[in-house]
């Protein structure tokens, strides 16, 4: 038992230290590809922050501070949902490299989560200066409390497990059919509108709050987010990781049962 | 090792068959039309009924044309690929159904399998691989640094895998797949695309590693080289059945045909210009500095046309040889069987079922 | 006017490889009618709470919209494509196959490839901005439509400017696949009016990355916010670019020959 749980220790740490390897050699490309993705939250920062001040101050109960500190941390949320995707998986069946995989005493997923883990680290570490320099620009205000700081700090993680485990999910597609781009667009699309990503859910209207509540999107995005800044209460605080296990459990099962369904129709018509 | 009675072979197939469904559709757009409604499809077999044992330590080679089932057969032996019907036991495991035990016993090279991270040092993967494997660290060690020494890939194993030639870095794959001392090892086309020292290399590693561990190998080659290098056995695979399975040597003695004479004339006529022995038999090649021709007999002639050559003319060298393995083996392609049912199909149909 | 021609040529071919795929128009279909959704989405949801923006009225953001769309239509079918070709060539060392080839080598690179589906937002585009002119209500004289399709054009020009100014870099830095997401990424301030955004931020997105060029600019051709003095202005900094981006490529080139040589 504690052999086993040393070994995955052991894989783990190992593919981490590769991914960070690998990606400090490509750190002018992550930096690229981080200050690409940090327009976006700036755009919808200083819009709605237009929005507040020709209302007087504040909108959705969000003052110009508010939504500063919501769309900084939202940059390193977003980051922390960058998971191995579907397109991947297209991939990997096109090239032929799944077969690679299959032959490894070990399910791919944990190959994946632990190369995005250890990639996290570097996108963390590179996104440090930039939180900074974007506080520095648009003066973001929270009250920030103790137990938030370790929710948050739990929360980015069960996010980045949550999305990984779906998108994998979704993945599975790939064995089916090879016209997948029009199923990831409208998941994608309802992921952008019912996380938080687009705009706090606090502004959204209730319909699309209750909605949203039912959905795994906002437990991987508005929640941590609102975990550090959003002045969330213990027993909300609680109940978003409560949710975000539940949500963790139904994408274990369903990966499962999706992969071992695609592995045999793969086996059968040959890879 | 023995292959006496009671020990269990290391692969056990018996009766393997693999279908593939491949769409049937006729030219044309009504066809293309009523195929979106109803998809008419035929069954293809890309293995057809095939039974082998493979005593442990042994090495067999495949030999077969494209799309013959060879490497079909060796993803069906390694878990990639579910069985139609029939029976395959590998080391004592059911292969299809990918026990973690069994995948940490055997190691499929593909010409295509990366294993290696691009952008690191074969060593970094290497870590990786013993941490998948859960392979203890100094074992890993001592096994990982006299696979790199017999690879010869010594300092290779430093660089970044980009910056490896195609032959420097399937020595590198070749050394990442076996870290976790597999006793099976199927190796699909391990040479392709390597020039002739890279591809010797690869060879006399696999006899090494056969020696040394005496680990079971079965391969399939386009390169006879590698077979005849490595293999007393061979199993030659056409559209998915057994044509031949034996020794290697007594190949051309089951399947040529022909037999090659090869005749230098004495001195009295090597100056004279290119003799005609067009009657004796068919002339396949002359070599004009040393006047040495070479004909090809029907094989049951040979020993009449030999006789009858020293008789006639000068001889100052006369030697007789089965034709070259190569060449045998292209006969039995080219002339097997219009007997064989599966034959028959379209060369179409067969070409979609996976490359075997 | 070689560069016309074969920038003709190569369309011809590559819409008529793209006519037989004809799946693609549904999925580009989708794809686009997606992003004005989601697009329309934001504007509900600004205009529930504002009755203008910064001065700008629902339908004349959404004319922001229109020429977002259309632009980034034009961008998507004829740019991008050609530019993600680049660096892979260059990555690949396929570049040299043109550098043979007896035309000018910034043309060749620039017209190779066409995406011919993405006409769709371009279509899209020009409705959306129809929409939002009926609302305005207002007219649209031919001097404002003449100065938007100039506006129009500039701007293009100086987003592929930009472009490849970007992919030139590809022969210093080996792995540039992430330009295209800080292009895509900063092309997205374009669906609001540079002019909400602070003056920094402004700043970079008309002279750093021509967003404001590209877009806000045709969008006040439309809604008779123009001055004859900013459209002169956009000329010149269209043609100092052009230029700019002419010798970086031969430098780029240079650079590239010398690292295969």
């Amino acid at each position: 038992m504690i052999a086993s749980a040393r070994s995955w220790v052991d894989i783990y740490l190992t593919e981490m230290r590769i991914a960070i390897q690998q990606q400090l050699q490509y750190r002018v490309a992550n930096y690229f590809y981080m200050i690409g993705m940090i327009a976006e939250p700036v755009i919808y920062l200083v819009v709605w922050t237009t929005v507040a001040e020709q209302q007087g101050g504040a909108v959705g109960g969000l003052d110009s501070g508010e939504l500063a500190a919501y769309y900084i941390v939202w940059t390193l949320v977003r980051n922390m949902n960058i998971v191995f995707t579907p397109f991947g998986w297209e991939n990997r069946i096109r090239e032929g490299t799944f077969s690679g995989e299959l032959l490894r005493p070990m399910h791919p997923i944990h190959y994946d989560l632990g190369y995005f883990a250890g990639w996290k680290v570097v996108v963390i570490l590179l996104w440090l200066p930039l939180a900074a320099v974007l506080s520095l620009l648009f003066h973001p205000t929270a009250t920030i409390t103790p137990l938030g700081v370790v929710t948050f700090a739990i929360a980015i993680w069960g996010a980045y497990l949550i999305r990984s485990l779906n998108q994998s999910s979704l993945g599975m597609v790939t064995f089916w059919t090879t016209r997948v781009g029009p199923v990831f667009d409208i998941y994608f699309t309802a992921e952008l509108l019912l996380s938080g990503r687009l705009v706090p859910m606090s502004l959204m209207p209730d319909w699309v709050q209750q909605i949203a509540w039912l959905l795994p999107f906002q437990w991987t995005f508005g929640f941590p987010i609102e975990a550090l800044v959003g002045g969330l209460s213990p027993e909300q605080l609680l109940g978003g990781l409560a949710m975000q296990a539940l949500w963790i459990a139904i994408g274990a099962v369903v990966l499962r049962r999706m992969f071992s369904i695609a592995v045999r129709r793969y086996s059968a018509v040959g890879g | 090792m023995t292959t006496s009675s009671g020990v269990a072979p290391a692969v056990h197939v018996a009766g393997l068959r693999k279908t593939f469904e491949v769409p049937v559709r006729d030219a044309g757009l009504r066809a293309a039309a009523k195929s979106v409604v109803r998809r008419e499809t035929r069954e293809v077999a890309a293995v057809d009924g095939v039974s082998f044992d493979v005593p442990a330590g042994e090495v067999v080679g495949f030999l077969g044309p494209n799309g013959a089932g060879k490497t079909t057969t060796l993803k069906m032996l390694s878990g990639l690929l579910y069985p139609t019907s029939g029976e395959a036991l590998v080391l004592g495991h059911v292969p299809s159904k990918r026990e973690s035990a069994f995948l940490r016993r055997i190691t499929m090279v593909m010409g295509n399998r990366n294993q290696l991270q691009w952008d690191l040092p074969a060593l970094d993967s290497y870590e990786l691989i013993r941490a998948i494997y859960r392979l203890p660290r100094d074992e890993f060690r001592r096994t990982r640094d006299e696979l790199i020494e017999l690879l010869d890939l010594g300092p290779l194993v430093t660089k970044p895998v980009r910056q490896l030639s195609l032959g420097e870095r399937m020595k590198a794959e070749t050394c990442g797949a076996l870290l976790h001392r597999p006793a099976v090892l199927f190796l699909d086309e391990p040479t392709i695309g390597l020039d002739v020292t890279a591809q010797k290399r690869i060879r006399s590693f696999v006899a090494e590693y056969n020696a040394r561990t005496g680990a079971t190998v079965l391969l399939t080659s386009h390169y006879m080289a590698d077979v005849q290098a490595l293999c007393k056995r061979v199993i030659v695979i056409h559209h998915g059945r057994i044509l031949y399975d034996g020794a290697l040597a007594a190949l051309g003695e089951r399947f040529a045909a022909t037999k090659t004479i090869e005749v230098t004339l004495g001195d009295g006529q090597a100056g004279g210009g290119r003799p005609d022995l067009s009657g004796y038999g068919e002339v396949i090649g002359y070599d004009p500095d040393e006047g040495r021709t070479r004909l090809r007999v029907p094989r049951a002639d040979a020993p009449r046309v030999t006789t009858r050559l020293l008789q006639d003319l000068p001889i100052a060298d006369l030697t007789i040889e089965d034709p070259p393995i190569e060449d045998v083996i292209e006969q039995v392609f080219t002339s097997e069987a219009p007997s064989d049912p599966s034959s028959e199909e379209p060369a179409d149909a067969r070409s979609r079922a996976p490359a075997g | 006017m070689r560069a016309i021609s074969l920038f003709l040529t190569f369309l011809r071919v590559g819409a008529l490889n793209e006519l037989q795929y004809r799946a693609n128009l549904a999925i580009q279909l989708l794809e686009s009618g997606i992003s004005v959704f989601t697009g329309l989405v934001v504007l509900a949801l600004v205009f529930s709470q504002v009755p203008a923006l910064n001065g700008w009225s629902q339908p004349e953001l959404l004319a922001v919209l229109g020429v977002y769309t259309l632009v980034g239509g034009v961008i998507g079918m004829l740019i991008q494509p050609n530019m993600e070709r680049l660096i892979t060539d260059v990555r690949q060392g396929t570049l040299d196959y043109i550098l043979t080839k007896p035309d000018d080598s910034q043309v060749l690179v620039s017209v190779r490839e066409i995406r011919i589906w993405r006409v769709v937002d371009v279509i899209l585009g020009f409705v959306i901005i129809g929409v939002a002119l009926v609302q305005l209500q207002g007219t649209l004289g031919p001097l404002d439509a003449v100065a938007f399709v100039v506006a129009l054009l500039l701007g293009s020009a100086m987003v592929y400017c930009f472009w490849l100014l970007l992919t030139t870099a590809a022969f210093w830095i080996v792995r540039m696949d992430e330009i295209v997401e800080l292009f895509m990424g900063l092309y997205a301030s374009g669906r609001w009016p540079v002019t909400i955004y602070p003056d920094w931020l402004r700043f970079g997105l008309t002279f750093l990355v021509p967003v404001a060029f590209a877009v806000t600019i045709p969008a006040e051709a439309l809604t008779g916010r123009l001055t004859p003095e900013l459209l002169a202005g956009a000329a010149a900094f269209a043609l100092a670019l052009l230029l700019v981006t002419r010798w970086f490529w031969r430098v780029g080139l240079r650079r590239y020959a010398g690292a295969s040589a």
